[in-house]
């Protein structure tokens, strides 16, 4: 193999047929400009960081799910040698959150636990096994409590609040109720209705990267702290109310993270303990999770009991729904009223819906704090409502397809919640899955224990509304352009792995006319990069992407200002492309890029420019719905196959094909992968995830008990991307990062019913489940009268 | 050779070879591999991620088999050659170069275990089939993926995908 | 992270030198480290010394007089690959096969998994966690999580290789100052999860000796991913010879593996299930469990039969 084969760059990349843009850039496949760096292990993750004098902090941590602080001994770690210092609770007693309606946080416990496994002190030592050895010499006396473990506990008036001060009857932190159209009338003109109950259980993230902090005290007396976060900006902000800092002394540096998935979404007590104690200790103080505490740390999927009655017309469109849902939260906010919001506020889409009506509940319970993972809160609605939808069909008559099909919202409509869609391409969604896996002709033919089964959705692309009230922009890009053609591209992003790096290179590069990796993107850094809200709502490639877009439209203006100068044209004349501006319709009249920034420079004088991105103000017939709307929509079909063993209940899904309307693919193999990994968690939650507790402990925290699925566990996995441009995406791209996930396990579920005859309401379809329910069906049918066959 | 008894309670010279260079530290006996070669040597490309076996992260190549260095003794390898993701070199060339093109490494923290034991699988079976490939993947965990593009890669770093015309129907 | 405690380590180069430090309070052997590290982090064991095998040339299978002599120290990998194993004792190298995943494999030994640790879910937790609970009857604890109520400990006997081996005939000899002993596989184990191994403390197992005439052995590992984990129900089945009876030894359900015979499969996997009493030291309910047995025993002797 040559050695310019093995270079990155775009020597190596495959063509690709289609539209071929003007930069030649958009809809390639191929590699990320950073992706070298991760393979060969150079990259450097906050743990790959080592200072001098740094010592490591470890947690002690709550062993009651509810109890007060009677006290905190010390002593007999801080006697062990190595040990150099400590902190406990109310040494930071600033409540902080990222939603300001519900800071109900401390970095650590103060005065009593909420769950087992809450931080309560941290030792600082000079290395992992004397911190470990001194936290087990940590000696704290509790009185416990009576702990509220279920969603039943949580709504019982006659059980302790968890926070104290809360003027809710029960441990209720939010409801929510919002109604539309006219329900009574809706179900009246029903031909069919449906009731059911669903139960969608907890999950958790589980990136490989533990969550790391490492805080160093400059010698001026600022704070620099490298975080694991997907939020860099909330960090910053948090660190500092709790800290009682100006945000302008701390510099929060995000490294390269392993994976989050909305784990790493909140500031955590690593953050602001590790700050703490670099302060406190005068020297720099790492702290890195075990895994099991990352089990405790958690935000991870809410369990939800969901209550879903739905109306049907003889053609199958739907009349009305009524949606109530209860969500356990665990014992702090986090996220979860945003959670509240999304359990209901999506329900309208894709299918077009005039009446609805949705109450949900998001409760606290004693067990760590839940809060955003992938698909945040529309996950569990998706699966029964998915799963309604098939079983009108069945009570219809209709083809499942064909009924999904023919109810799909237009595009360019606004839903009766008041969401403004834009661009939808669920129908080419619906019949590329259906195509490919000849859904038509298969279904219900595959033999006792195989089936297929179809499911749809509809995600975000960010949040219109930021969470903390400000008319700023949500993500902001500065672009510097040096005399040797390099471009360094500023953001405050934090790339987790899912090519948000490779993403603003890449528009960038289409608007100049330079390659990818012509752009150095520097991200995740307070004193470096301009703000961006962070990884979270699926809105990165959507509004960093149009502040990089604007960013770039700026420094091209001035380029072609000068080019179009010095050959004597118009600016709108000249084409950017393979590192080249030149005139359109006489192409030989060309500069170099480089000679352009030369030719721009003096004209200007040096080039930087900055971009910014906040969505148009979308007037709303509802002045509720603040959580929700989004600038844009993406769309999602999926047909599962799965095969279920009769005799043991195992369950195997054999192939996966979806398809993913993103608007726009920047990058075909980057879109794919996001794709994938989405299904590939879906199949997880599935078949085998589950935050499973006895009592308020943890069940399984480990990598061994909390199954996730292996290679062999995971589907053939065939991704069709379908491109709808989006008038107000960057290059009309939208979303591929959690949308996809929302309709995998509804279409795993219905797969099962085509392959046992069985409606199963409850994931994961675990053996033992399944094998029940095939025997209880099985005990029914050798019941029943044998006319009713 | 580094037996020796007159060491601090606990603690052992341990020399072996790392990429390729003769290494000799002072280490407690209770030293992984893992943290020998990221605290000790500063090579940070073996990561932690569950630290008990289970996760494939801290894969390295000892004396050409994988190893999980997270529950590996440095003074177990005493005198052997170990080999980690910085010793990347020319055996390695096809598959990080597949990695690369088809971005398998996402967030990138299994990725370097991964490409060590397909070079070792490699090493093996230069043609090793997708079952062949599957069976070595089930080693190591990656939640970001879901293997495909992982898969995809492997299948085009086998030289069996080199000497056979490709078969359609791929998306990759 | 998650650290290890602190130890001291010897690597003797005489099986008899080991088994004098192995004499002495505190030490432990320690071979592949696969599950003794993982259970070092979690604290079950402190020990002072940590005594290796990796110098007493346990490492290697030879063939004689029609037996096969594995070394203790030969890792799973080595046995499953071995032309004798594959040709002669499939049962073997697909029970090698199945543990946790082929890295391990290539760490993991013979011995160390005949010496496995019996396991439970209330057990195999890091330390921290087993504080929450209040500790097990088998570590630092009073009571028994899995039956409050029972006689003492139920944590499973969960070695791959071992229903295999036990039904192939196979043999562990042991050397320690007080001499060499040979021990059928079959009588190693009590049915007690604290004390599984009739063993002393200053015991080395040497060597695995299989006979290559046995009978046609199946083994399936029942586990909830193809890989990392360990079994929720393993089973060894052998066929009968000249009218003779059909046998299983069962794992994975109690602390030591069960053996059952039958006159034909069907009985085979109804016995299994009758002798078999699952309790909840896995996370699937016991009560699935126990019929996975029949399930798997059945399936077990069906291959055997076709084959």
């Amino acid at each position: 193999m040559s050695d310019s084969e093995n270079r990155p760059g775009w020597a190596v990349y495959a063509t690709h047929s289609g539209e071929a843009a003007e930069g030649g850039v958009l809809g390639r496949a191929g590699p990320k400009i950073d992706g070298r760096a991760r393979i060969l292990g150079a990259a450097l993750y906050t743990d790959d960081l080592h200072l001098p004098r740094m010592v490591v902090g470890k947690f002690v941590r709550s062993t009651q799910p509810h109890a007060r602080i009677v006290s905190i001994d010390v002593s007999g770690a801080l006697a062990m040698p190595g040990v150099v210092g400590y902190a406990i609770g109310s040494e930071l007693p600033q409540k902080y959150g990222v939603i300001p309606v519900a800071q109900d946080e401390t970095a650590m416990a103060i005065g009593k636990v909420r769950y087992i496994g809450e931080a309560i002190a941290c030792i600082a030592a000079v290395d992992e096994e004397t911190a470990h050895r001194a936290v087990r010499a940590v000696k704290v006396e509790y009185e416990p409590l009576p702990a509220v473990l279920t969603i039943e506990d949580a709504l019982d008036p006659s059980k302790p609040h968890i926070h104290e001060g809360s003027r809710k009857p029960s441990n209720i932190l939010r409801r929510i109720f919002q109604e539309y159209g006219d329900i009574d009338k809706g179900f009246a003109a029903a031909e069919v209705v449906i009731e059911d109950t669903y139960e969608y259980p907890g999950s958790t993230h589980v990136p490989l990267e533990t969550h790391v902090a490492l805080a160093n005290l400059e010698p001026d007396g600022k704070l620099t702290l490298w975080s694991s976060t997907q939020n860099p900006h909330y960090v910053h902000r948090d660190v500092a109310h709790v800290l009682g800092m100006r945000e302008q002394d701390i510099r929060l540096i995000k490294p390269t993270v392993g994976a989050g998935y909305g784990g790493k979404c909140d500031p955590f007590c690593t953050d602001i303990v590790a700050a703490h104690l670099a302060r406190k200790l005068r020297r720099p103080v790492k702290i890195t999770l075990e895994r099991e505490e990352v089990f405790y740390t958690h935000r991870g999927r809410h369990p939800t009991r969901m209550w879903l009655k739905m109306g049907f017309a003889k053609d199958g469109s739907i009349t009305a729904i009524d949606f109530k849902a209860w969500a356990e939260g665990g014992a702090y906010a986090s996220y979860g009223v945003v959670t509240s919001y999304y359990l209901g506020v999506f329900m309208p889409l894709p299918y077009t819906l005039e009446n609805y009506r949705f109450e949900s509940h998001r409760l606290y319970t004693n067990k760590p704090p839940c809060g955003p993972k992938r698909g945040h809160g529309a996950i569990q609605p998706r699966l029964a409502l998915e799963m309604h939808i098939d079983r009108a069909a069945q009570a219809l008559g209709l083809d499942p397809a064909e009924m999904r099909r023919a109810n799909c919202i237009a595009p360019d409509t606004e839903t009766c919640n008041g969401l403004k869609v834009t661009s939808v391409g669920m129908r080419e969604c619906i019949d590329a899955v259906v195509t490919a896996s000849g859904y038509h002709t298969r279904r219900g033919a595959l033999g006792p224990g195989r089936g297929l089964g179809l499911a749809a959705s509809a995600y975000m692309c960010g949040a219109l509304h930021p969470v903390y009230q400000n008319e700023l922009s949500q993500s902001c890009v500065q672009l510097k352009v040096d005399r040797s053609g390099e471009v360094t591209l500023y953001s405050g992003t934090a790339d987790c792995g899912q090519g948000s790096v490779h993403m603003l290179a890449a528009l960038c590069a289409e608007r100049l006319g330079i390659e990818p990796s012509d752009v150095r993107v520097i991200e995740g850094d307070t004193s470096l990069t301009p703000v961006d809200l962070g990884s979270y709502s699926s809105r990165v490639t959507f509004m960093a992407g149009n502040a990089c877009v604007s960013a770039s439209d700026k420094v091209r203006e001035k380029l072609a200002a000068a080019v179009a100068a010095k050959l004597g044209v118009e600016p709108a004349a000249l084409t950017f492309n393979g590192r080249r501006v030149f005139v359109t319709t006489a192409p030989d009249r060309a500069l170099s890029f480089v000679d352009a920034v030369w030719l721009a420079e003096e004209m200007f004088g040096p080039i930087g420019e900055v971009g910014g991105y906040k969505p148009h103000k979308i007037g709303s017939r509802f002045r509720r719905q603040s959580v929700g709307p989004s600038p844009a929509y993406s769309f999602t079909a999926q047909v599962a196959e799965v095969s279920c063993d009769l005799e043991t209940g195992i369950v195997v899904v054999d192939k996966i094909w979806v398809a993913h309307d993103c608007g726009r693919a920047i990058n075909r193999t980057i879109v794919e992968g996001q794709i994938e990994g989405c299904v590939y968690m879906g199949v997880g939650e599935a078949l085998f995830e589950e935050q499973r507790y006895r009592g308020g402990l943890h069940a399984v925290p480990s990598l061994l008990e909390y199954k996730i699925p292996t290679v062999h566990e995971t589907p053939e996995i065939e991704t069709f991307i379908v491109e709808t441009h989006d008038p107000n995406g960057p290059f009309g791209a939208k979303e591929a990062g959690e949308g996809p996930q929302l309709s995998t396990v509804p279409a795993i579920a219905n797969a099962l019913h085509d392959a046992t005859g069985i409606w199963f309401t409850r994931p994961p379809f675990t053996p033992e489940v399944v094998l029940a329910e095939i025997s209880r069906a099985a005990r029914a049918a050798a019941q029943r009268p044998p006319e009713s066959s | 050779m580094s037996d020796s008894t007159n060491e601090a309670a606990g603690e052992r010279v341990v020399a072996l070879t790392v990429n390729g260079d003769s290494v000799r530290r002072l280490c407690p006996s209770s030293r992984t591999l893992l943290d020998f070669l990221r605290v000790d040597l500063g090579l940070n490309g073996s990561k932690h991620g569950c630290d008990v076996g289970d996760c494939g992260a801290c894969t390295v190549l000892v004396d050409g088999i994988p190893r999980l260095s997270c529950i590996t003794l440095a003074v177990e390898v005493e005198g052997l050659a170990v080999r980690t993701i910085e010793g990347a070199g020319p055996d390695e060339a096809r598959i990080v170069a597949a990695f690369d093109e088809h971005v398998a490494s996402q967030c990138g923290y299994c990725t370097p275990g991964i490409v060590l034991c397909l070079s070792h699988l490699y090493s093996e079976d230069p043609a090793a089939d997708d079952e062949a490939i599957r069976q070595a993947l089930g080693s190591n965990i990656c939640r970001c993926t879901g293997y495909t593009k992982i898969l995809a890669a492997a299948r085009a770093a086998s030289q069996r995908e080199a000497s056979q015309p490709a078969q359609g129907g791929s998306d990759e | 992270m998650l650290p290890l405690p602190t130890f001291e380590y010897a690597a003797p180069t005489t099986v008899l030198e080991a088994s004098r430090l192995l004499g002495t309070p505190g030490s432990r052997l320690v071979a592949g480290g696969t599950d003794l590290l993982v259970s070092m982090k979690h604290r079950l064991f402190e020990p002072r010394l940590l005594v290796s095998t990796r110098r007493l040339g346990l490492r290697g299978v030879s063939v004689a007089d029609g037996v096969l002599s594995v070394g203790a120290g030969t890792t799973l990998r080595e046995v499953a690959r071995h032309p004798t194993v594959l040709e002669h004792l499939p049962s073997l190298a697909a029970a090698c096969r199945t543990v946790a995943t082929p890295t391990i494999q290539g760490m993991a030994t013979l011995g160390g998994n005949l010496m496995l640790d019996t396991r439970c879910l209330y057990y195999n937790q890091p330390a921290g966690w087993r504080a929450s609970l209040g500790y097990c009857l088998k570590r630092e604890g009073t009571v028994c999580h899995v039956a409050p109520k029972g006689r003492g400990c139920y944590a499973a006997h969960s070695a791959d290789t071992v229903p295999a081996l036990w039904l192939l005939g196979a043999e562990a000899e042991f050397v320690s100052v007080r001499g060499v002993r040979r021990i059928p596989v079959s009588s190693m184990y009590h049915d007690d999860g604290m004390a599984w191994l009739r063993l002393e403390p200053d015991d080395v197992l040497t060597a695995v000796h299989v006979p290559l005439a046995g009978r046609a052995v199946g083994h399936r590992k029942l586990r909830t991913r193809q890989a990392i984990d360990y079994a929720l129900v393993l089973v060894a089945v052998r066929a009968p010879v000249d009218g003779g009876l059909w046998s299983a030894v069962v794992s994975s359900v109690s602390p030591s593996p069960i053996f059952v015979e039958a006159a034909t499969p069907a009985d085979l996997a109804e016995a299994a299930f009758r002798a078999c009493q699952p309790l909840s030291t896995h996370l699937p309910a016991a009560t699935w469990r126990k019929k996975m047995v029949r399930v798997e025993v059945a399936r077990a002797a069906a291959a055997l039969t076709s084959a």
